[in-house]
């Protein structure tokens, strides 16, 4: 998914109002197209498989049923990563953060594919993000990873872009600060990779 | 080591700008200023490679094991739950739960309605005299004012003997307003004997006040 492009906001707006119309396909595309984003988000906040499945699914879940509603007053990737960030806040209420357990993990594997650079450099962002507050975390992906403005992030946490732009400065600092000291030659060797 | 923000107008300047042409979404221009401003200061140099290794890391595919097809074939399982439930879509949902509140609506208004009414006629006489005629629909009514020394068997003991009940009093002077338990036509000789009696201070037929 690519959420700063426009050609890819125009098929989300087909496939929203296609789901608006009770097209079941056009939804499992939809969710296939955002399921790895919404991991990946997701996973920012709590690291268990099971939370992040509940929490993707009640995001489509909810936009099955609000999909009409869309007005496009926003983006359809701001309008559906705000709808998971409230699910997932509304989750981590009622499971709380706690790590994975193993029996957990065990269910529904997928293929895996972890090259030891990829390892490596998840190691050390994992170690860097550990140290922000969960607010300053969502920040960091939701610019760095998903590609969102301020203004954009700001509609997605429901918080004013003053806030949203105090949090991004703080987690860069920290980052900024401490990043180097956890090491990275993955990420030196991957920052080569043309 | 710990890097400082350096607070150069110039490398603050960048370190606003790293994000966002990081993100290929600033302006030609401005990635174009912060390019010439990397490439002669060290500082933001190093701030911009890490920030580079940052995006790199966080756009990495999620770890966390998640198989997208089984997560789907949750999602319409509970799709098909939602289509095969008896209650009624949403919308008609909707609108039941509008009916029902509309009908709990009307009952509370009949409601205050009839207490309004009934306090309304409560309060229509706020005050009684002898001559009111509120009780005097029934035929043959009497208002009779008993002497306040009267016993209550000795009250009870007239009435009966005289056929007569109350059906309504005392009000705020002490008057009663009794009628014949049989016949309206014996009502004037009731009236004779209550005059007669002892312990009865007044005693006037209803409808035949002037």
């Amino acid at each position: 998914m690519n959420p700063a492009g426009s050609t890819s906001d125009s098929v989300d707006r087909d496939l929203l109002q296609r789901i608006a119309g009770g097209d079941r396909l056009a939804l499992e595309t939809l969710y296939r197209t955002y399921h790895g984003t919404l991991c990946r988000f997701l996973s920012r906040l709590t690291r268990r498989a099971d939370i992040i499945e509940e929490v993707i699914n009640d995001c489509f879940w909810i936009a099955w049923q609000k999909a009409g509603s869309f007005h496009g007053d926003s983006r359809v990737s701001t309008w559906i990563m705000g709808i998971a960030y409230r699910c997932g806040l509304k989750a981590l209420r009622q499971h709380g953060s706690g790590p994975v357990e193993d029996h957990t993990l065990m269910g529904d594997r997928g293929p895996s594919h972890d090259p030891e650079d990829d390892r490596e450099m998840r190691d050390w962002l994992r170690k860097g993000l550990d140290l922000l507050s969960a607010d300053q975390r969502m920040v960091i992906e939701l610019v760095y990873g998903n590609g969102h403005s301020l203004d954009e992030v700001a509609a997605i946490t429901n918080s004013p872009v003053g806030t949203v732009k105090a949090r991004l400065f703080h987690a860069r600092v920290k980052l900024r600060n401490l990043l180097p000291a956890l090491g990275g030659d993955a990420a030196a060797r991957m920052e080569r990779v043309p | 080591m710990t890097f400082t923000i350096n607070s150069a107008p110039d490398c603050a300047r960048a370190w606003e700008a790293m994000p966002w042409v990081l993100q290929d979404n600033a302006p030609v221009a401005q990635k174009d200023w912060l390019m010439a401003h990397l490439a002669q200061c060290e500082a933001c140099s190093a701030e911009f490679a890490q920030q580079t290794r940052l995006r790199l890391a966080v756009s990495l595919p999620s770890d966390v094991p998640l198989d997208v097809d089984s997560g789907l074939a949750r999602l319409m399982t509970r799709l098909d739950t939602l289509d095969a439930e008896p209650s009624l879509p949403t919308s008609r949902r909707a609108n039941w739960a509008f009916k029902a509140l509309a009908a709990a609506v009307l009952i509370q208004a009949l409601g205050i309605g009839a207490l309004g009414t009934r306090l309304l006629s409560d309060r229509a006489d706020p005050y009684q005299t002898l001559s009111a005629a509120a009780p005097a629909a029934v035929a043959g009514a009497i208002r009779v004012v008993p002497d306040p020394g009267m016993k209550l068997a000795d009250w009870n003991k007239l009435l009966h003997s005289l056929d007569l009940k109350v059906i309504s009093g005392p009000n705020a002077v002490g008057a009663y307003t009794v009628v014949p338990t049989g016949s309206a036509a014996g009502s004037a000789q009731s009236l004779q004997q209550l005059r007669a009696s002892a312990g009865i201070r007044l005693a006037e037929p209803v409808d035949n006040v002037p």
